[in-house]
């Protein structure tokens, strides 16, 4: 492209280069190279205290998320990671596409409409976790409240059964806003006249939305599939601040390095295996990864046949 | 799609006046479906504010109103609730330090993308491809805390404000795409009138690229400045002396000591979203444009 035939116009080449790379060196230190040193960590007995001499000890650490003994955890999460990740990709999409399709309408005060269903995302997941820890608060919170209308109470976050479900209803509440945001600007790229030829042609509102709507917002729900996916296979900020760290009903992979890495109540942090907690993040990692690429492959299928 | 848009062009003029009619005749269904969309938008507005509101009414309750009265509205507001939250939760010093940390992680930041964003998407350095490929690779890494920790703590930077920052900092996210993408619209020409003027290539990029520039950079930062303020797990891990503490870990263990106290929990809480939210009448548009970015990139 244009990096090939570029005239540098400049006396010298050095001090590109010496800016160019004092902000890489600073980027490989810090960024790239723990994140590369994980997988190395996955391979060791390392610990959380300084002195302790590092052996390698192959794929014990593997061998011990699968070993019986973890199994059982090991599963639960996983199992936990996938629902989270799953039910919250898909209904926030749904959700997203709802509220930005009603908010695209000509109506007055939209603008203020699309701030407020945007505004979760500047709160920040310890604010977001108290407000809905208020508003579920099992002893007279609204939802309590609501519920004894009926004659039933829950412990709402308390409850095994409950837990991972509220957590996903708040992942939904804090994220939707950027989906909306990114469905609103792929419905303002679609041209006014192909709905004003949609409705000559005889297409009811349903039938405008499926054949016009749908098929030339491809690009965005590709977008906001794989930025849902990532975000929520990743997310564990919000468990941790709803539910604490070491609830079983909630527990997902990435909250199981922090738990296992750094023993999630403190006084544990010495005797934990950050090796082994290592080895999570690269299951983790090699999961998202797998599924980052397969659903990017169907969603370039649909987009071609659409 | 492609008969529906053919047929259409063709039979848009003579069908439009009749169907303009035909809207003006079935107004009432019409105004009906506005109400529709009205109460839709309302439940819309109920779901995302009412948790706001209702955190505020909370925060004005004293401990007797809370227990006798949780969810109705506030009879006597207890607007001591503020200050004693401010105080006993020691916010002052956290906020405070979740500034330095917001601003010197997100300075940092948007730095490396300026350093390393304009030479790629110029091509002043060699690998353009490699570069732009590392770009994209830092949105897609592993979680590292294990290793992040060792590092600091073999650099002897634990539980020290400078380590925290630099963690924070090179948390760029999109922040060179966005970017390396924004140059390609800044003018070659000027590079090259700047550089026959004599003018150095530092003094181009840090008084001319920079102002131009100005509200691309802006999106990076704010985009990481949200990112930082709101962090909390890599703070905990990182930093052991509460002194130290972002808000966001200030207001989790303030959480642990009032957890009974609501009003308290909640003015705490709202001490806290109040700057976010006040700050979002003005950064909304970069974050918008930084979502947007991103997603094209």
């Amino acid at each position: 492209m244009a990096s090939t035939a570029s005239p540098f116009p400049f006396p010298h080449r050095s001090p590109v280069r010496i800016s160019f790379f004092a902000g890489f060196a600073v980027l490989t230190v810090f960024g790239l190279v723990p994140a590369a040193l994980v997988l190395v960590a996955s391979f060791t007995d390392l610990r959380g205290l300084p002195g302790i001499p590092v052996n390698f000890i192959g794929i014990d650490n593997y061998r011990s998320f699968f070993s019986a003994a973890h199994l059982d955890d090991n599963l639960n999460a996983l199992k936990n990671t996938l629902v989270f990740a799953g039910v919250s990709t898909v209904v926030q999409l749904a959700l997203a596409l709802g509220i930005s399709v009603l908010l695209n309408r000509p109506l007055r005060g939209r603008a203020f409409y699309r701030s407020v269903v945007f505004m979760p995302t500047v709160l920040g997941v310890t604010v977001i976790g108290l407000v809905w820890s208020l508003m579920f608060n099992p002893s007279g919170g609204p939802a309590a409240k609501v519920l004894s209308w009926f004659g039933t109470d829950s412990a709402f976050f308390g409850d095994p059964k409950l837990a991972l479900a509220l957590v996903t209803f708040v992942q939904i509440w804090a994220v939707v806003g950027v989906s909306v945001i990114i469905f609103l600007a792929g419905l303002q790229s679609i041209p006014e006249e192909l709905y004003e030829a949609a409705s000559i042609d005889g297409a009811s509102g349903w039938k405008r939305f499926r054949l016009v709507t749908l098929p030339l917002l491809a690009p965005s729900i590709t977008a906001n599939v794989l930025l849902g996916v990532v975000n929520a296979m990743q997310s564990y900020q919000l468990t941790y601040v709803l539910t604490g760290p070491s609830n079983k009903a909630t527990q997902v992979l990435s909250l199981m390095v922090y738990v296992q890495g750094f023993g999630g109540t403190s006084g544990t942090t010495l005797s934990q295996s950050q090796g082994y907690a290592a080895a999570i993040s690269m299951v983790q990692f090699v999961l998202v990864g797998a599924i980052v690429v397969v659903t990017m492959r169907y969603l370039r299928k649909r987009e071609a046949r659409l | 799609m492609s008969t529906l848009t053919s047929t259409s062009t063709a039979a848009a003029p003579a069908a439009t006046p009749s169907g303009r009619h035909a809207g003006g005749r079935t107004r009432p269904p019409r105004r009906r479906g506005r109400i529709w969309l009205y109460l839709c938008v309302a439940a819309v507005l109920v779901l995302f504010l009412f948790p706001l509101l209702f955190l505020a009414n909370t925060a004005l309750k004293s401990n007797a109103e809370f227990a006798s009265n949780p969810v109705g509205l506030v009879h006597s507001p207890h607007w001591s609730n503020f200050s004693q939250a401010w105080s006993k939760g020691n916010f002052g010093s956290y906020v405070l330090n979740s500034i330095l940390y917001t601003a010197a992680g997100a300075g940092i930041g948007t730095f490396i993308a300026l350093v390393m964003g304009f030479p790629v998407a110029r091509g002043y350095v060699r690998g353009g491809k490699v570069w732009r490929a590392v770009f994209a690779l830092v949105l897609f890494l592993p979680n590292a805390l294990i290793t992040q920790f060792q590092l600091l703590l073999r650099l002897h930077l634990y539980d020290n404000r400078l380590g925290y920052i630099l963690m924070v900092g090179v948390g760029v996210g999109v922040g060179p795409l966005l970017f390396s993408g924004f140059v390609s619209s800044l003018p070659r020409e000027l590079d090259e009138a700047a550089a026959m003027d004599g003018v150095g290539y530092w003094r181009y990029l840090f008084t001319f690229v920079l102002p131009l520039a100005r509200p691309a950079l802006v999106t990076c930062f704010i985009l990481q400045a949200v990112w930082i303020w709101n962090e909390i797990i890599l703070a905990t891990v990182l930093l052991a002396d509460p002194t130290k503490f972002p808000v966001t870990v200030g207001l989790y263990a303030f959480k642990g000591t009032y957890g009974n106290q609501w009003g308290l929990l909640a003015a705490a809480t709202l001490i806290v979203a109040a700057p976010l939210v006040i700050g979002y009448l003005f950064i909304q548009r970069y974050l918008v444009n930084g979502v947007l970015g991103a997603v094209k990139g």
